[in-house]
């Protein structure tokens, strides 16, 4: 017992640490509150907002933009990626597409989302499902390609249509690959929808930020912060579990 | 199927999507902020025979340049001295899982109020967001170093610091070199992020001045000359992979790749 909790305290001594530091040097004026609000500022606000319903909606607006434009680049994505690597003349359309693509900082197409599809919802929804798309289509791609072909083999001998090889070989097969591509792509949707809000628009934690920040009220900037850093981890975590449910023969690689 | 029907085939795509672009742009089908490839070109042609555009390429290569190294050096320092020490690694750890899922923009207002609009401001923000995937990168790679390798040289009485540039490092290249990269990748993403959102120079600015003066082709100009430039980084950086990676990419499906 004394052995786990020194090990807790190693292992996680340094943000209590830093937010102690944190709190002293604000109280005792080292550094200017308005820039560094203390840790019960930050927490009083955040606790206050919370309550106030405020911060919960615009959570709530981040984070269902963010969850459609992962979905559906997820429900479009992984079907995507395993016609590209079954079908040749599939793969040899689309490659240059993903892999040319891959590198090109996207987010500079971003104004023309907002002219085709307005500077509401639906842009952030679009542009979200690009961003997703890419580290889905690209990892899935490579477990699916991956397949031991041996593997195929054996089930058609043994009779299996090709349905039944698609659901019961190649699917579990790549689903490794799969997940560790839709673990990539989450963090991305919440990164890049509150970027966008941050770039323009009215609702959301990226406004929420945008617009305390030039208010100068940082316990709110900062309070934003922590509630995406939450929802990010909750996130990751919900996807870890659904993916020991679904993936439970193979151990989840570490980060 | 001949090698020479799959190249044509992975032509199809890009060049019907730009004949299907200019066609119905010269038809005046297409929404003006859409324009059309001949007249982007023209307009980029534009840019850069009046300097517009070498300046603000400069003034964005200058900011992610040097907030990119200065954050890869640092998570490159950071993360192998974590993968080294567990007492770097138990003091580290933490604050960057906190953080992770955190988009480094959002620190932004906080980078501006502290640097100001200018350059200092976006290298802050560009270092801060491309160390997080170094670290994280490089932490893991020296982490997973075979062990065998370890023993076998200290077996042999290598001494530490031959130890660390000899085997750690090189074992360790490939994977901190793939940290590096996605910290690349986040460092466009920011840069164009925060030019966009306080910002008097740049090649965001090119995009936004198209713009506001209802010039979409400058508009898309801008927006092909910031796409170009963080391809042709990507490129770069992998050239320099295969140059450090020579000797390791030997017998691997990359080393025949493109």
């Amino acid at each position: 017992m004394n052995v786990r909790l020194h090990r807790l305290v190693a292992q996680w001594y340094s943000i209590p640490l830093l937010l102690a530091l944190w709190q002293i040097a604000v109280s005792s004026g080292l550094i200017e509150s308005r820039l560094l609000p203390s840790v019960a500022t930050v927490g009083g606000t955040l606790v206050a907002e919370l309550a106030d319903g405020a911060l919960l909606y615009h959570t709530a607006v981040t984070l269902g933009r963010a969850l459609a434009g992962f979905f559906l680049a997820a429900l479009i994505g992984v079907p995507f990626a395993a016609a590209m690597a079954r079908s040749s003349l599939f793969r040899n359309l689309f490659e240059p597409v993903f892999f040319f693509g891959y590198p090109v900082p996207k987010i500079a197409l971003f104004p023309v989302f907002t002219y085709v599809f307005g500077f509401g919802t639906s842009s952030k929804v679009a542009f979200t499902f690009l961003e997703c798309l890419y580290p889905i289509v690209v990892t899935s791609y490579f477990g699916f390609r991956g397949l031991d072909s041996r593997l195929i083999w054996v089930a058609r001998n043994f009779g299996a249509g090709r349905l039944t090889v698609l659901r019961r070989v190649i699917v579990p097969a790549a689903l490794p690959a799969i997940f560790s591509g839709l673990r990539v792509a989450l963090p991305v949707s919440l990164i890049v929808v509150v970027l966008t809000e941050m770039i323009g628009d009215s609702i959301g934690l990226g406004y929420y930020i945008t617009v305390w920040g030039t208010r100068f009220a940082f316990q709110n900037v900062y309070a934003a912060i922590v509630v995406i850093g939450a929802c990010g981890f909750a996130l990751d975590q919900a996807l870890l579990v659904l993916r020991r449910r679904i993936v439970h023969w193979q151990k989840e690689p570490p980060r | 199927m001949s090698a020479r029907s799959a190249a044509i085939q992975k032509w199809i795509i890009p060049l019907v999507v730009l004949a299907a672009w200019e066609a119905s742009g010269r038809a005046g089908a297409l929404p003006r902020y859409l324009s059309y490839p001949s007249v982007i070109l023209a307009a980029l042609w534009e840019a850069a025979a009046d300097g517009e555009l070498a300046q603000a390429v400069l003034a964005s290569v200058y900011r992610v340049s040097a907030g990119f190294v200065l954050g890869t050096a640092a998570g490159l320092i950071v993360g192998v001295s974590a993968g080294l020490a567990r007492g770097v690694r138990n003091f580290f750890d933490p604050l960057v899982s906190a953080l992770f899922a955190v988009p480094k923009i959002a620190f932004l207002p906080v980078f501006l109020l502290l640097f100001g609009l200018g350059h200092a401001s976006k290298i802050a923000i560009v270092g801060f967001s491309s160390f997080f995937p170094v670290f994280i990168a490089s932490r893991h790679a020296v982490l997973s170093v075979d062990k065998t390798l370890l023993w076998a040289a200290r077996n042999m009485g290598t001494p530490p610091r031959t130890m660390f540039f000899r085997v750690v490092i090189p074992a360790a290249a490939p994977q901190l070199l793939a940290g590096v990269r996605i910290g690349l990748a986040h460092a466009f993403v920011v840069l164009f992020a925060a030019e966009l959102i306080g910002s008097h120079a740049g090649l965001t600015n090119l995009i936004t001045e198209g713009e506001n003066a209802a010039r979409f082709d400058l508009m898309l100009a801008g927006i092909v000359a910031f796409a170009m430039l963080g391809f042709a980084s990507d490129r770069l950086l992998l050239a320099l992979r295969r140059r450090v990676l020579k000797g390791q990419l030997v017998g691997t499906e990359e080393q025949s790749a493109p």
